[in-house]
């Protein structure tokens, strides 16, 4: 009987435990991985780029209509290199940085399921434990 | 309790005269040592590079030590026949184990105890701060090299020491893995390899040296679960390791 009971126990444990396993990416928020982030920065960043740009290519038809691409590209790397590309409020993400936040001790969402696999881990022991003793006094 | 402390520290001095033990952490002082002596070459905030290699030369110096204490442990016990008159009389088998294994992880403690100091020296001698995080962060990868520990005997339970040494390597490095990397060995059954990953641990857990390099500040909440979550695992791995030596026949 007690071994049915502790092979059930396991048994249903295991397929809990086997169905919920996670990666943090799988489970976070898109607020937590930054998306909805990116989507506000792709709004209103390209069209600062954009304008600067055609004004930047109108500027130079004029004066010189065989220089423009030149032109163009010293601009971008200025652009790009720029202290103003990038404006962060305080606090808020940098762009490329998810795998830093996306470490368990930044993921407090997740800390909920590493003690559900804590609890689980143990009842698991417990019943191979008590499996294993059983078997040893039969013999 | 009292029977498993006294062979505990029975453990533990037999192992302080192997020199395999002071060989490994000989060596893990000497890595401290020159990651200490990397020149900056002028880049600012130096001190991250110590910490974040100095951390992960521990984590190294915890896997190799688990391997050298503990893979010789029961086989030379069996080869020696001291096993029998030990489980005989003395002792229960899950006595032994738990006897063999604090014995190793005491020695495990102290080497990563002296490990963290002496990356606290480099640091200060440098002329680094030392993140007020260093030791509980040294604690987790030692709850790491713990479950490591348990590993390695249970795979001594069952294997041969030259093939405990990969087999240990082979799970700490899939260990390391996210659960999509991990189903992407084998794509073709993802269920079966969520149920495989599952009894191996995140490792990541126990790693927190990126956000102490950058000087962020963790929560006290998550060190205690992250202790328990390494605790739970290793006992999950003592637990078959005992299952496996109770079915084991001695003659």
């Amino acid at each position: 009987m007690k071994w049915i009971a502790v092979t059930l126990i396991t048994a249903v444990l295991l397929s809990m435990a086997c169905k919920t396993d996670y990666d943090i990416e799988e489970v976070a928020t898109p607020q937590h991985l930054g998306t909805d982030y990116h989507e506000d920065c792709d709004e209103c960043e390209p069209e600062d780029a954009d304008q600067t740009h055609e004004e930047h290519e109108h500027e130079t038809d004029i004066a010189d209509p065989g220089s423009v691409y030149e032109e163009t590209d010293e601009l971008d790397v200025l652009e790009t290199s720029g202290s103003d590309r990038h404006v962060h409020e305080e606090g808020e993400r940098n762009h490329g940085t998810g795998w830093f936040f996306n470490q368990p001790w930044a993921a407090s969402f997740i800390w909920g399921k590493m003690f559900r696999d804590i609890i689980i881990l143990l009842l698991l022991s417990a019943a191979i434990l008590l499996v294993s003793g059983y078997r040893r006094k039969r013999q | 309790m009292k029977p498993v402390f006294t062979f505990a520290l029975m453990t533990l001095r037999n192992l302080l005269r192997r020199r395999a033990i002071w060989g490994i952490s000989i060596v893990i002082l000497i890595a401290l040592f020159g990651i200490g002596q990397i020149p900056s070459y002028g880049v600012s905030n130096e001190g991250r590079f110590i910490i974040n290699f100095g951390l992960f030369g521990l984590e190294i110096g915890a896997l190799l030590l688990a391997i050298g204490l503990a893979s010789n442990i029961y086989p030379r016990d069996r080869e020696k026949k001291t096993v029998m008159p030990i489980i005989a009389v003395p002792l229960s088998r899950g006595q032994y184990l738990l006897g063999r294994f604090l014995g190793a992880a005491i020695v495990e403690t102290a080497a990563m105890l002296t490990g963290c100091i002496g990356l606290m020296i480099i640091l200060v001698m440098n002329g680094h701060n030392v993140p007020v995080d260093m030791l509980p962060a040294t604690g987790l990868l030692l709850v790491e090299g713990c479950f490591l520990l348990a590993v390695v005997f249970f795979f001594s339970f069952w294997t041969s020491p030259p093939l405990n040494a990969p087999l240990t390597v082979l799970l700490f490095i899939v260990s390391q893995f996210s659960v999509s990397g991990f189903v992407r060995l084998f794509p073709q059954a993802p269920g079966l390899m969520r149920t495989l990953r599952l009894f191996l641990p995140h490792m990541d857990v126990f790693h927190i040296k990126d956000p102490i390099a950058h000087g962020m500040d963790i929560p006290g909440l998550y060190f205690l679960l992250a202790t328990l979550y390494g605790l739970a695992y290793m006992a999950f791995m003592l637990s078959l390791a005992l299952a496996v030596f109770r079915n084991r026949d001695l003659k």
